[in-house]
């Protein structure tokens, strides 16, 4: 096996690792053994093995899975927007995306009578699909879309986008929206079965794009003009891969709120890993971001006695660090 | 005679207010090595990105083999003309092979992989440029000069019977210089390519070029031999500077030697 070969493979396996370990993490002690017999379905009916067996199947798992599609997700969407501005420091965040689906997915929760679970990722995936047009239209010009107009209509929209999400909580009738602030500083704890159910065709239709994007994003890498003159047609495979960046930034989202850095910071350790190479860079990032996440989440749980802390201040209190030593082992080039 | 491969007929572009091109007419045959010379800002650059289609004049036509660039698709274009822009990519650690390697986008389907032809024609072009030592070393890791070799080494990747080259000698050292136009040279002698070299190499230009296009004020001043547009009056129009021409007494080509402010 080539050596990006054999990282992926490993990628694959600490992300199975992981989620191993979160099912084995948590304030109920649950055994390696009663895990191993939860996911095989050994437990007999009746015995405290099958209390145990519920906690893993029905709480861990899905908050494990979902850990792995959201971080996965937030980092190929970061992937593809750093292709497509040819800018390090892009993201779903830095763009005001990920703030129009937090816009999207309020406004559900605010306007649609009782519980609007069903609705709410919809109207993030079009409050995430509205910004990013929104950016792209204010960006455009005659001569096309440039980079730079791109990133700076996406911290306008942003900043605009994040009043309104302030405004929102703070106006909004007392417990119309239970959790919000928890919420926007990124939770997992939403992780249903059904959720992960729901989520899961966006995130693997998402990132199969992305993947199959992978040499129009290779080129995007040389400028839009050499981009153009080397065959590409350039403005389509834009126009795609930033729609298709935008849904899965917005479809994680709606489930599980605003979680920073992952998008920004993923791209850049597994480029480091396996080069700028699109065919393996989408791939090993959705792995290493899903794994992540997942380690995150395990220390979101586990490091406060009084409870859970939000997964987004974990990410960004390690991520910060990471985000440093990154670009001191590269010499300033990440 | 060979044919016309293409030709601009009273080009005009303007950025904005300012006006670029006021009336370029040239025309470039096949097989044929044009030196494009004149200087900064004249629109030597402007001129390349509207034979490569990037850019629209607002009047006057250009021709590729008998058609407009904007008729061709973006594919068809790119396997009949290469391009080596001013701008280098660094932003991402990507290997000098993989860089390179991106000129066989054209020949391949959107999402396959590469062929025993894209393979050699890879190897062909690092072996041309001189980067085989360092072809698995990342962009950002070599020197300006050396991702100058690497632009020029993934147009020739790229197989077109074209060449535009936009000042690709502006970071090389003389040696790599002189095996940047040996390389060109080769190419056309080898496989018909035809090449347009945006340069301000003047001397070197006049020992490797078959033909000179000066610009000056958005109009071509001067084109034909080395010999007729590379002269003390014409240089003196163009750029402003006084010079001496005389002929090298080993090869008989023309040379520009600059004289110094009195």
């Amino acid at each position: 096996m080539s050596r990006p070969g054999a990282v992926i493979a490993a990628l694959g396996a600490a992300a199975l690792a992981a989620i191993f370990l979160s099912l084995s993490t948590g304030p109920a002690s649950v055994s390696v053994g009663q895990v191993l017999d939860a996911l095989s379905g050994r437990t007999a009916a009746g015995t405290p093995a099958e209390t145990a067996e519920r906690i893993v199947l029905s709480l861990r798992l899905p908050r494990a899975l979902l850990g792995c599609l959201v971080g996965g997700a937030l980092s190929s969407s970061g992937v593809a927007f750093q292709a497509l501005l040819r800018n390090p420091l892009a993201d779903p965040y830095i763009l005001g995306v990920s703030a129009g689906a937090a816009v999207g997915a309020l406004c559900a929760a605010l306007l649609l009578p009782g519980d609007a679970f069903l609705p709410l990722p919809l109207c993030a995936f079009l409050g995430a699909a509205l910004a990013a047009s929104a950016v792209f239209l204010l960006a455009r010009r005659r001569s096309g879309v440039s980079r730079e107009r791109l990133i700076l209509m996406g911290v306008i929209v942003g900043a605009f986008l994040n009043a309104l999400i302030m405004l929102m909580v703070a106006l909004a009738p007392p417990g119309r929206i239970p959790g919000a602030v928890y919420w926007l500083m990124g939770d997992l704890g939403l992780g249903t079965p059904r959720r992960v159910g729901i989520l899961l065709p966006y995130v693997a239709a998402g990132t199969a794009v992305l993947f199959l994007l992978s040499r129009g994003l290779d080129l995007m890498l040389l400028g839009d003009d050499a981009a153009f003159q080397a065959g590409l047609p350039v403005e389509k495979v834009k126009a795609a891969a930033y729609v298709t960046a935008s849904l899965l930034a917005g479809s994680v989202v709606a489930v599980s709120g605003l979680i920073g850095f992952v998008g920004l910071i993923v791209p850049h350790g597994a480029r480091v890993l396996v080069g700028a190479g699109h065919r393996r860079l989408v791939p090993a990032a959705f792995l290493m971001g899903g794994t992540f996440l997942i380690l995150a989440d395990i220390a979101a749980r586990t490091v406060s006695p009084s409870g859970e802390l939000p997964v987004g201040a974990v990410t960004a209190l390690s991520g910060a660090p990471f985000f440093l030593y990154l670009l001191r082992r590269n010499g300033g080039a990440a | 005679m060979s044919a016309a491969l293409f030709s601009a007929r009273g080009i005009r572009f303007r950025y904005r207010e300012r006006e670029v091109l006021a009336g370029v007419d040239m025309e470039m045959r096949e097989g044929e090595m044009v030196v494009l010379l004149g200087p900064n800002g004249v629109g030597k650059s402007t001129l390349l990105k509207i034979f490569s289609g990037l850019l629209s004049p607002y009047s006057g036509e250009v021709s590729l083999l008998g058609r407009p660039p904007a008729s061709y698709g973006r594919r068809e274009m790119a396997r009949l003309m290469s391009v080596v822009g001013q701008d280098l990519p660094v932003d991402f650690p990507m290997a000098v092979e993989e860089y390179v390697a991106l000129g066989r986008f054209p020949h391949q389907g959107f999402f396959g992989g590469r062929t025993a032809e894209d393979l050699a024609q890879l190897e062909r072009a690092l072996a041309m440029t001189g980067l085989l030592e360092m072809r698995r070393r990342g962009l950002g890791e070599i020197s300006a000069g050396e991702r100058q070799r690497a632009a020029v080494a993934r147009a020739i990747c790229q197989g077109a019977k074209v060449m535009l080259l936009d000042e690709p000698t502006a970071f090389l050292d003389i040696y790599h210089r002189v095996a940047f136009y040996e390389v060109v040279t080769r190419l056309k002698e080898e496989c018909g390519v035809s090449a347009l070299v945006a340069s301000h190499d003047l001397s070197l230009c006049a020992e490797y070029g078959e033909r000179i296009v000066l610009l000056s004020a958005g109009r071509v001043m001067a084109s034909g031999r080395p010999e007729e547009v590379l002269t003390p009056g014409n240089v003196r129009k163009a750029y402003g500077v006084e010079v001496a021409c005389d002929r090298n007494p080993a090869t008989g080509a023309v040379r520009v030697s600059t004289l110094r402010r009195k």
